[in-house]
């Protein structure tokens, strides 16, 4: 028996947000993570239910001034169909393509997968590649206050985040990669799509004649958050992704996992996918 | 008495009304509470798509779905798609390409295929196995699935020119 | 009128070998069709199970008095309830409601009926149980070392069931070989996944006869246990099957849910429906058979096999299903899958505290034929011969007679060879894949075969293995074929349909089959071993031969032909050389009807097929024919990652004869991707006891992504004891698959993998030599 005792479904962030406010409530997005969590007591709903599917300022894609704002309602079907994010954040786009299934696609928002923290969730490494910052929103004492946070800072443990209970993750801002960027999304698994990852690598550099700047390497799925690799980054800084510099980031990328056993995969199995499939995730980032 | 929510919504194109308990899925709302039970329950956790319905045109596993959040939207069942033109060429379509055995993953992939051919009506062989890799079947090894809906989508329907359906 | 008779002209040609479209399709394609699930009866109540919280323990105490009290649970019920319950399941060791202990973790504790499924799920979590933990044993090695503990009091040493077969003298055939191998293979858990999860409605009616809404295969073996379970006279229980969410072998014994919705149906006096969650389905259905196999096979150096010997480990689980007796298939394959002069089998299955396993597409074949090929290839490169070859030398032909005692009137095993090498390429990317073992890509590719052997007339087990029909036409020629023959999605009804066309003249569209309620339809064994084409399809053709040889007589007398020269054809009396129509039937039966000395046409017929029961040595012509097929696996090995794509599929099925093109396409294709399932993405990981992955999620049925192209060529034989020529086919593709791939992972890495299934990480361990191939420990 539930203890839901209201369904709210707010049409602005005023509204969404003094609900909030009052306390005892779940949010939901998409309900693709939150109706099974809530079936299997992992995460019993509270006493108020609230929809923010119908709130406007939640919504759209758009890019201003070199920041991609996406809305933290915005569905991965959206995101998969949208030529901005296919055009500017291709590793985001491989990531909504490998999502689950076209009826979840139609129905989980990247708020929902971010707000999830799922060390395995599929858009949480690209978005640590992309030095995406979290747009968090509340109304504590009547005024809205805005809160942005780099998202490397936002996971604190599997289902857990920096997010406060009266606030709302209202957006994801993405700066735009700049010329030259190359990038690249690696899921482990046997199917295209509907496979929770035993690991995902991404990757993004600019590459300028030959040699790999700002280089950014996250892992997910083999610690408690999704992760940046920040030795296995420096390796691979200023360098060419030849043999060498590929070597030195995997030793530093396996020295910066702690992967776990479960019926997924062993942890030395992770370790090995780590080990074999990073060199080749840069190597098809660097293909021209 | 535990809370029920007062919804209203368009059911195969018939203005509907429901109370649901606030934590009911759609899929059991549609089953328990309606008595449409062409839609499947085959996982509960939206991993088979057995309970696939078009939301707005689009597709979910309604088991994944509150059915307070049909509220104001347009929801699109087996038994609605079936008595419509292009569900009844589906139906053709699976029926004549052999793709039903023991059929109970089929309402769910009919309904998948019509909402990838509003889509796209001339998608190929690799879009048609992407579009339902959420859909699960035992039986058929999807080789008569996929037949079926390349067979559905060949060539005009007249239904989708006569009608202009936007869906 | 002239509607009907129009249709009936269309059907002159024959429909043997035709595409037909499945009869029950368009209602269950647009959502009409209503399975258990959906089906609500006036007044039903709905219930739950309680299941142990531990693998092995005592029941110490029971209280259900909170439960009770729940507003809208009707009955709460244990063991104490029902002092009469008969142990159930294939050894009768098997109490549905356990009394006072629970020896896994689904054995059933009590149950409750409500008018929710939620109330009665809330009631569950009232009832309170007092255990006293026993010793565990989930691995049957250690369940057979002395001083283990006993999982049955009766059944020292944990013995369930023990198996042994010989024919010749394997010692000589040692003795013989030029070459002798010898592997552990580890066949693994799987589970059917019906997309229709396990479901039943029992029902009493009010003079007491039970009436059971039930997916069994088996409504008529199962009338007789659920009566022997009830106390009453099998004469008053009805048992209809609705349409069935898929079977696979999963409904061939009787499993506690069912009696427990009998217990509370009787205990309410209302209808009770029970059924299973997702979840429950994994955690509480049979399993496929899980194997230790150790085998040892020998040759000469000019090709020709010597000797087996097979002995294999059946971990049990706590109860006995089906699963125990895959052995009567799995001696069959070591036995007779090629010419073996000497041969002998041993098998025991333990009981321990793990899930329990039933009977699941295949029956131990896949698992018997798993080790029997790969030892063909391990034998054929050992003494440097072509494993096509090899396997050609080997083969049987038609009209040979094993020394186990099977008859092989149609054999099409050498066809079947030939032809699958032959269309794959098998012979030259053998050799072409085994020269890039060693190469620099990571990428490689190997091609791999294997054929299997399976009973496809049947197979005598019980005292009968037949099936009858009732047959009628009505004053409109319209058929009603009356079958006992279930069908569980496989497409018998439109087989049946269609053999019944043949005989008449009629199009399918002139036949409404009947074949799920025992009250209507006459005895048949059940859908089990592929028999339901033979068997019914045999059955079928009788009763409808003996109504035209009726309405041809008649004709005769009407018309002044002679009998013999008249024929049916498109729905009408024609003249057999000419075609010239004669009278149309419909009429023709009217006129019967309505005469002096009426008549309507309606004929029975019961076939029971020519097979023999085997002996105590397991030795008899068991079936009445037999089924053969060869699958080439293509794959592609990552070796960096261990994942193993199927591409390719290239078979070559001896079924006799095509009857239903599409049905025989679907049956071929969904049992290749089973096999594919079994060979490399299921896996129900049993630790402890415990289900470690009991949904979807982390169960990886193959999806529409994965499919391998397919590529089949049906071998027809002719059998001249099946219907119009056929054989059954049921089983057969999923049989070979995972031989097959194996043989192919091998020749793209040089590496033999002896334990299944062959998920990346499972590969890549043996591709580092980090895995722990199987052992055999058990005390002999």
């Amino acid at each position: 028996m539930s203890a839901v005792e209201r369904f709210a479904a707010p049409r602005s962030l005023e509204e969404a947000l003094e609900i909030l406010r009052a306390g005892e409530v779940t949010v939901l997005a998409g309900g693709t993570d939150l109706m099974p969590q809530s079936h299997s007591g992992k995460l019993p709903l509270a006493r108020v239910l609230m929809s923010v599917r119908r709130v406007p300022e939640l919504q759209g894609i758009a890019e201003t001034e070199g920041t991609i704002r996406i809305g933290a309602a915005t569905t991965i079907r959206e995101l998969r169909a949208s030529s901005l994010v296919r055009g500017r954040l291709p590793i985001l786009w491989q990531a909504c393509d490998r999502f689950a299934s076209d009826q979840v696609r139609n129905a989980a928002t990247i708020g929902g997968n971010v707000c999830n923290a799922s060390p395995a969730g599929d858009t949480l490494v690209p978005l640590l590649v992309l030095d995406a910052q979290v747009v968090l929103v509340s109304k504590p004492d009547g005024a809205m206050q805005v809160r942005r946070l780099p998202i490397a800072e936002f996971f604190l443990g599997p289902g857990r985040t920096r997010r406060r209970p009266g606030e709302l993750l209202a957006a994801i801002e993405v700066p735009a990669p700049p010329a030259g960027f190359v990038s690249e999304f690696y899921k482990f698994g046997t199917r295209p799509a509907l496979d929770i990852s035993a690991i995902s690598i991404g990757f993004g550099a600019v590459r300028e004649r030959g040699v790999l700047r700002a280089v950014r390497v996250a892992l997910g799925a083999v610690a408690p958050t999704p992760i940046r690799a920040a030795r296995a980054e420096a390796a691979l800084e200023g360098a060419a992704p030849d043999e060498q510099a590929l070597a030195a980031a995997t030793a530093a990328a396996l020295e910066a996992i702690h992967p776990i056993a479960d019926v997924r995969a062993s942890d030395w199995y992770r370790r090995e996918l780590v080990r074999n499939m990073l060199p080749r995730v840069v190597r098809r980032a660097c293909e021209d | 008495m535990p809370a029920r929510i007062d919804i209203e919504f368009t059911l195969n194109g018939v203005r509907t009304r429901a109370s649901v308990p606030p934590a009911m899925s759609t899929l059991a709302m549609l089953r328990e509470v309606l008595g449409l039970t062409g839609t499947k329950y085959a996982c509960g956790e939206g991993e088979c798509g057995a309970c696939t319905i078009l939301v707005d045109g689009r597709s979910v596993n309604s088991c994944l779905m509150f059915a307070a959040e049909c509220d104001g939207r347009e929801i699109l069942t087996i038994e609605g798609l079936a008595a419509t033109e292009r569900g009844e060429r589906l139906v053709r379509a699976f029926t004549d390409a052999g793709a039903v055995q023991c059929g109970f993953c089929t309402p769910g992939l009919v309904m998948q295929a019509s909402a990838l051919l509003a889509a796209d009506p001339q998608p190929s062989e690799a879009e048609i196995r992407r579009a339902i890799e959420g859909n699960l079947c035992r039986c058929t090894g999807y080789r008569k699935i996929i037949d079926a809906i390349v067979a559905a989508s060949s060539g005009p329907d007249p239904a989708l020119a006569a009608a202009g359906e936007g869906q | 009128m002239s509607a009907v008779s129009e249709n009936r002209e269309l059907a002159t040609v024959s429909l043997i070998g035709a595409r037909i479209p499945k009869m029950d399709a368009p209602e269950k394609a647009s959502g009409r069709a209503r399975y258990i699930h959906d089906l609500q009866l006036p007044g039903m109540l709905h219930a739950k199970i309680l299941r142990s919280a531990h693998v092995h323990a005592k029941i110490v105490a029971i209280d259900t008095s909170q439960a009770k009290k729940l507003p809208g649970v009707h009955a709460v019920i244990t063991a104490a309830d029902v002092p009469w319950q008969r142990p159930i399941g294939v050894a009768k060791d098997h109490l549905p409601l356990k009394p006072d202990r629970v020896r896994s973790l689904r054995d059933e504790i009590a149950a409750v009926a409500a008018d929710t499924p939620e109330i009665a799920e809330a009631a569950l979590g009232l009832i309170r149980v007092e255990y006293e933990p026993l010793p565990v044993l989930t691995d049957a090695t250690a369940a057979l070392e002395p001083g283990a503990p006993l999982i049955h009091a009766d059944r020292p040493g944990n013995i369930a069931m023990t198996f042994d077969y010989s024919h010749g003298d394997v010692g000589q055939g040692e003795a013989e070989s030029d070459v002798v191998v010898e592997d552990v293979f580890r066949l693994h858990y799987v589970t059917h996944c019906c997309m229709g999860v396990s479901g039943v409605i029992a029902e009493f009616e009010p003079n007491g006869n039970l009436r059971l809404y039930s997916n069994t295969q088996v409504p008529f073996l199962h009338k007789r246990e659920f009566a022997e379970l009830l106390g009453i006279d099998p004469g008053r229980i009805r048992i209809i099957q609705p349409p069935i969410g898929g079977a696979f072998g999963s409904k061939l014994d009787i499993y506690p849910f069912e009696p427990i919705a009998i217990f509370l149906a009787r205990i309410t006096r209302r209808p009770v429906k029970l059924v299973f969650t997702r979840e429950e389905e994994f955690l509480a259905s049979p399993t496929r058979q899980p194997v230790l196999f150790r085998l040892r096979s020998g040759c000469r150096k000019d090709g020709t096999l010597t000797f087996r010997v097979a002995e294999t480990l059946h971990d049990n689980g706590a109860y006995t299903s089906w699963g125990a007796t895959t052995p009567f298939v799995m001696m069959q394959t070591v036995s007779s899958l090629y010419r073996v002069p000497h041969c002998k089998y041993h098998t025991r299955a333990v009981y321990t505290n793990n899930p329990y396993a039933g009977s699941f597409r295949g029956y131990g074949n896949l698992q018997a034929t798993f080790a029997v090929e790969a030892h063909m290839d391990r034998l054929a490169d050992a003494i440097g011969m072509d494993p096509l070859e090899f396997r050609l030398k080997n083969a049987q032909e038609p009209g040979e007679t094993t020394p186990q005692g099977m008859h092989f009137r149609t054999c099409g095993l050498k066809d079947c060879l030939k032809s699958a090498a032959e269309r794959s390429g098998y012979v030259e990317k053998r050799r072409a894949y085994r020269a890039r073992q060693m190469d620099a890509n990571p990428v490689k590719r190997g091609i791999g075969m294997a054929s299997m052997l399976h009973v496809g007339g049947g197979a005598k087990i019980y005292p009968s293995d037949g099936c009858g029909t009732i047959l009628k036409l009505d004053d409109f020629a319209h058929v009603t074929l009356i079958t006992g023959a279930s069908e569980i999605g496989q497409g018998s009804e439109t087989v049946l349909a269609e053999l019944v066309c043949e005989e008449l003249g009629l199009p399918i569209a002139a036949v409404t089959v009947v074949n799920n309620d025992t009250d209507i339809t006459p005895w048949d064994v059940g859908v089990h071993a592929s028999r339901t084409t033979f068997i019914a399809g045999n059955s079928a053709i009788g009763a409808a031969r003996k109504a035209k040889a009726k309405i041809l007589a008649a004709a005769a007398a009407k018309s002044g032909h002679a009998p013999e020269a008249l024929d049916l054809r498109g729905g009408f009396v024609v003249l057999k050389a000419s075609g010239e129509r004669v009278i149309e039937l419909g009429k023709l039966i009217r006129s019967l009807h309505f005469q002096d000395k009426a008549e309507l046409v309606m004929t029975t017929h019961y076939y029971e097929p020519p097979s023999k029961h085997q002996d105590r040595g397991f030795k008899g012509d068991v079936s009445a024919a037999y089924a053969w097929a060869t699958q080439v696996c293509e794959v592609e090995v990552d070796t960096q990652t261990g994942i193993v794509r199927l591409l390719r599929v290239t078979g070559a099925h001896d079924v006799g004869r095509v009857l239903n093109r599409l049905g025989i396409e679907g049956q071929i294709e969904g049992g290749v991707v089973m096999g594919q399932g079994y060979a490399l993405t299921e896996n129900l990981i049993v630790e402890a006891g415990a289900i470690r992955n009991p949904c979807f999620r982390d169960y990886k049925l193959v999806t529409a992504p994965e499919i391998p192209e397919i590529d089949v060529e049906f071998i027809e034989t002719m059998d001249g004891e099946g219907p119009q020529g056929a054989k059954g086919v049921g089983e057969a593709p999923a049989i070979c698959i995972a031989a097959a791939v194996a043989n192919a992972i091998e020749n793209a890495t040089g590496v033999r993998i002896t334990a299944l299934p062959f998920t990346p990480e499972n590969v890549y361990r043996a591709l580092r030599g980090a895995a722990q191939p199987p052992q055999w420990r058990p005390a002999d």
